[in-house]
């Protein structure tokens, strides 16, 4: 039994809590150690609670903390089977690489410690979002983590543009919450409860195709808004105004996956409905090439990574879509470690640049920073997908799973391949351009490799990124073990099996990995004339690329101008005019019945006797005459 | 002896333990004022005296209640000749009546030192009272169920006036005095009149005969019933019979004010419910759409008047017309919503008490003015009064996560079970109007400036608003415990 797994959200929350009124007292590196320590602490705990599941022995639990009202199922409950757990040690474990390597990147911050209290607390949330056992406390959980994203998306509030980064994020996800909410709500209206195991369980019986369509594409307008797909991407590049850790646990590893998250965990209703379920996988398969091609065209190396995030959660999108669970689970963990070490990667380099962001005025780095560099090219063959590394093993059987479902799903087996030869041309442009070379800084900067503080947690992300494909292989399904009991009774659709089709398919997909390399390397691995002439090739599709399709400003005409004017009239117009003009009305009406009301209350006693006995008159009369009748 | 001969037997049963906690208040006020004569010790003496009856009261009601939970057939007879109902009811209804006992002398505590050598009488008064309706609530005889009530109100009325010097105190007792024995009347009139239908004063006698006799012409004990429900309503100061409250509450001593209305309003209901729920079950179809006519009128008038009110006493008068609507919509479903009952009580109770404890640090323990403007800015010039204030205010108004949310989902649920749900969109209606008031004082307290000096919170009220707020968030975020306890609180 795993009782005290209310620890793990408790031991960060309460890390939050204590930094919130002592962080203050606390000098430079010590709020960041109470906090790491805080976040281990609870990777500790989820270990020991996760042992059953590693021994093969393991059971989904249910565990009911406190009951608030069980009338009406407001329960603060804890789901922990085998999904939960992977979800539990990737936000704990990378979140606690995060931690450690923000000790070092935040360094002379002067809100230091408030930092690591954001930190804290949006663990504690992400972590509610995955134990929550039913899905009034997921939305909590959801609600919590955007709110967090905010809070250190903005967290240089005094740059106007961190500051509008971190409103178009909470706006844009407030749409995605919205459907998620009314999906909500349609569940509550089907099931009579949001409990795991009330809907899930009675989802395969009780569910009419049309309901399960329902909730299916609901869920995933929220799942598109915290997972940044089409269309509702846009916040998440200009997330990266947030400080680079930030970046790497919240807009890399954790937050954006819940998306994926709460459509394997919905699993059994998506099931159900193949319009639902193909809805996610044609999203997820837009969103990956859409992304990856603006990859291709960006010249800061945060943004990179950030298309990149998005268009690899479009291969997640595209795996739960193609009711591949494990599959999308399965790269969901590898890309949380590989993406991680990216952003911490770039985060240490932008710090040795002294804040330069710009690839373009970079180069040559991996003399200075041999660490760096060569954890970072890790990171970049394993997105690219080269055997054995662990993006190679997910990122192929996702494919693979599009292809054996085959139908329209072999189309998006192409776009797969097609995006992967595109993700590994952008990320070799991008190491390239960042170390290989000749230096292009600007005068006066003076990289350096970063501390140990920073680069320990590189190392070990970058021995995850090699080792964590071979927990599935199709030479061993240990994670699809791992994860059965979670997934029971859910038809699952799986790679193809033999020897054949493996070699075929995943020599195909090496293929494109390693042409992708290859065409970075030969592209960008000159002087800085020539892969400017090679882009300026491309003409007005790499400008359509560098401005990322200006999607911006297509919105920026077509929603948040009219949303502007619609708002404008609201507030000016309508509020003040009809909506206050009810409600004054209204209280006016309320206050003036007060006062007519107050004319009864003379204070003369005999007024007060005759009211009582009126009072006394009616209700004798009224139940006389009933009586008699 | 076996205890199923006792009851048949006529020499009447006896047990002291079934009426000690009475017993210890009515001996601890008479010794009380002995002491004040004999020794005249000092006031803060004759103050945990007065604590100490309650403490003992307290125990000896833990004690009974093992007892009765024990299961050794101690509560299946009624001792004194069928006076007395031993059951969880009771014990419940002793367990909030000494909580609000204590948590009023505590709030007390500025007007017993200012009250000089008449300290004593204050005390004794208190305790009296609520041995008075701790009878009413115990009592299973309709007779002793008046005495209770008599005990317990003619105790009010003296604690109303009890500030001499000062005309408007006079000025409410006399208001309180009149009206509430004109109500006593009705009441004791309706209690005649049920006799002549049934033949019965005992509260079991009256349901077996109602259960037993086919009665065609129930005129007679229906016009009893209402003389009855007209009578108790009175004493929870539901509309329209609540017109004396604000002008009561405005003039009595505010150090006491919310003893009295919380004191009134438990023993009232515990009368109310009892009565219904036990004598007249089988009448439900006449009675609930009175009750129900009484508590949606309730919840309106005492939510709209409390708006226009620029007096805070005034203002928690008239929230008391709608709390006491609210709790008799728990009524409508006969026994089933005894226990939410109890738990909206309870909470409102505490919040009561701690509510006009804030009133008497504001503007004095025996002044009668309470403007609200006085509360302007008192964030600022008492944070914590203020804070703790504030988290009562929305206990009040039924914020989730506080206990008052719990209580009013409580009563709603079992009248929308129990097929009453206009009342129920009534009473969530009036709930809404009735949060915009609680949210005035709030930002009369945080937003406006602070408009002069305040006096430093006596530490009696800081413990009163501590507790009130402890009990307003615990149970609102736990409230299973309290809900199980309550859930017991049955009739026999």
């Amino acid at each position: 039994m795993s009782d005290f797994l209310w620890l793990v959200i408790a031991l960060p929350l309460a890390g939050a809590l204590f930094l919130h009124f002592f962080g203050r007292y606390l000098r430079e590196p010590l709020a960041g150690v109470f906090a790491t320590l805080a976040i281990g602490a609870a990777f500790v705990v989820a270990v020991v609670a996760a042992v059953p599941f590693f021994a093969g022995t393991g059971e989904a639990e249910h565990l009911v903390i406190w009951e608030w009202m069980p009338a009406v199922g407001a329960t603060f409950e804890l789901q922990w089977d085998p999904l939960s757990a992977l979800m539990t040690l990737v936000v704990t474990g990378v979140g606690t690489l995060i931690h450690l390597f923000a000790i070092g990147y935040m360094h002379g911050d002067e809100r230091f410690h408030r930092f690591f209290t954001y930190l804290n607390l949006f663990a504690a949330s992400m972590l509610t979002l995955v134990l929550a056992g039913n899905y009034a406390m997921l939305f909590i959980g959801w609600e919590l983590v955007g709110l967090c994203s905010y809070l250190l998306i903005g967290f240089w509030f005094t740059r106007p543009s961190a500051a509008a980064a971190a409103k178009k994020a909470f706006v844009v996800n407030r749409i995605g919450d919205l459907g998620f909410l009314i999906g909500l709500m349609v569940m509550f209206a089907t099931f009579g409860t949001l409990s795991f195991e009330g809907v899930l369980g009675r989802a395969a019986t009780e569910l009419t195709v049309g309901t399960a369509t329902a909730i299916g594409l609901l869920f995933l307008v929220g799942a598109a808004g915290k997972s940044a797909q089409v269309p509702l991407y846009v916040w998440l590049p200009d997330a990266m105004e947030g400080p680079t850790p930030v970046s790497a646990l919240i807009h890399a590893a954790t937050m954006v996956t819940a998306g994926v998250y709460v459509v394997a965990r919905s699993s059994p209703i998506y099931v159900e409905s193949p319009i639902a379920s193909g809805t996610v996988a044609v999203i997820g398969a837009i969103t990956a090439l859409w992304a990856a091609s603006i990859a291709i065209g960006q010249r800061d190396i945060k943004k990179v990574l950030a298309y990149s995030t998005v268009s690899q959660l479009g291969y997640m999108f595209m795996g739960v879509g193609a009711t591949a669970y494990v599959a999308g689970v399965f790269h969901l963990m590898t890309h949380a470690f590989f993406k991680a070490l990216l952003f911490l990667g770039a985060g240490s380099v932008i710090h040795a640049m002294s804040d330069e962001q710009d690839m373009y005025k970079m180069g040559g780095l991996a003399k200075r920073m041999p660490i760096t560099a060569t954890t970072m090219g890790i990171a970049t063959l394993a997105i690219a997908g080269i055997p054995p590394l662990a993006g190679f093993w997910s990122k192929d059987e996702i494919l693979g799973a599009l292809f054996e479902r085959g139908g329209i799903y072999s189309a998006l087996w192409v776009v797969g391949l097609i995006g992967a030869l595109m993700t590994a041309f952008y990320m070799t442009r991008q190491w390239v351009l960042v170390f290989a070379g000749r230096p292009r800084w600007d005068e006066g900067v003076e990289p350096h490799e970063s501390p140990a503080v920073m680069t320990l947690p590189l190392m070990a992300l970058a021995v995850l990124s090699v080792v964590a494909g071979f927990v599935n292989t199709p030479f061993r399904f240990t994670l699809e073990h791992f994860l059965e009991p979670a997934f029971h009774g859910v038809e699952m659709q799986h790679a193809p099996e033999g020897w054949g089709m493996f070699l075929v398919l995943a020599g195909l997909s090496t293929l494109a990995g390693v042409a992708g390399v290859a065409a970075g390397w030969l592209a960008y691995n000159r002087p800085p004339e020539v892969w400017r002439r090679f882009q300026e090739g491309f003409g007005r599709l790499w400008t359509a690329w560098e401005q990322a399709y200006r999607i911006d400003d297509l919105y920026g005409a077509v929603v948040v101008a009219p949303g502007r004017r619609l708002a404008e009239f609201s507030a000016f117009q309508f509020d003040q005019k009809v909506v206050d003009g009810a409600v004054n009305g209204v209280g006016a009406l309320v206050y003036r019945l007060g006062s007519a009301l107050r004319m009864l209350q003379t204070g003369y006693v005999r007024n007060y006797g005759a009211g009582f006995a009126a009072g006394l008159l009616v209700v004798a009369i009224w139940l006389v005459v009933r009586g008699m009748s | 002896m076996t205890l199923a001969q006792a009851t048949m037997i006529d020499p009447p049963v006896v047990s002291w333990l079934g009426i000690a906690p009475e017993l210890v208040l009515g001996v601890g006020a008479a010794l009380v004022l002995l002491i004040e004569v004999q020794w005249k010790p000092s006031r803060t003496a004759i103050a945990w005296a007065g604590g100490a009856a309650v403490i003992a009261a307290a125990l000896l009601s833990v004690l009974l209640h093992a007892r009765i939970e024990s299961g050794d057939g101690i509560s299946t007879f009624l001792p004194f000749a069928g006076m007395i109902a031993l059951d969880g009811f009771g014990v419940f209804a002793r367990y909030v009546l000494l909580a609000v006992a204590g948590l009023g002398l505590l709030a007390a505590q500025r007007m017993v030192q200012e009250a000089g050598t008449r300290a004593a009488e204050m005390v004794a008064l208190m305790l009296l009272a609520t041995a008075g309706f701790s009878l009413m609530a115990i009592s299973a005889n309709l007779i002793l169920t008046f005495l209770g009530l008599e005990i317990g109100s003619i105790s009010l009325y003296v604690l109303a006036g009890y500030v001499r010097e000062r005309g408007n105190s006079d000025e409410a007792a006399i208001k309180y005095f009149l009206l509430g024995s004109f109500a006593s009347a009705v009441f004791v009139y309706g209690v005649a009149l049920v006799f002549a239908g049934t033949g019965n004063f005992s509260i079991q006698g009256v349901h077996d005969y109602l259960d037993g006799v086919v009665v065609f012409e129930p005129g007679v004990i229906l016009l009893g019933l209402a003389l009855l429900v007209v009578g108790l309503t009175f004493k929870v100061t539901a509309a329209p019979f609540h017109s004396w409250a604000p002008d009561v509450y405005q003039g009595a001593p505010a150090g006491v004010v919310g003893f009295m209305a919380a004191i009134a309003k438990i023993g009232g209901f515990a009368g109310l419910v009892r009565i219904l729920v036990s004598a007249f079950p089988d009448l439900a179809g006449d009675w609930a759409p009175v009750v129900a006519a009484i508590a949606a009128v309730s919840m309106v008038v005492g939510s709209v008047l409390a708006i226009v009110q620029d007096d805070i006493r005034r203002l928690l008068a008239y929230s008391g017309v709608a709390h006491a609507g609210f709790i008799l919509t728990g009524v409508l479903s006969g026994g089933e919503g005894t226990a939410e009952i109890w738990f909206y009580l309870a909470i409102y109770a505490v919040q009561l008490v701690a509510a006009f404890a804030v009133v008497a640090a504001v503007s004095g323990p025996s002044g009668s003015r309470s403007a609200l403007s006085d509360y302007a800015g008192l964030a600022q010039r008492q944070p914590f009064l203020a804070a703790t204030f504030a988290v009562i205010l929305l206990g009040m108004g039924g914020i989730p996560l506080t206990a008052g949310f719990v209580a009013k989902f409580g009563v709603f649920s079992d009248a929308w079970a129990a097929g009453h749900e206009w009342v129920v969109i009534v009473g969530v209606l009036a709930s809404v109007v009735a949060f915009f008031l609680y949210l005035r004082v709030i930002v009369t307290m945080y937003m406006d400036e602070p408009a002069g000096e305040a006096a430093a919170a006596p530490l009696g009220v800081r413990w009163v608003t501590s507790v009130a707020v402890v009990v307003t968030l615990l149970f609102g975020v736990f409230p299973g415990p309290l809900l199980d306890l309550a859930g017991r609180a049955l009739p026999l």
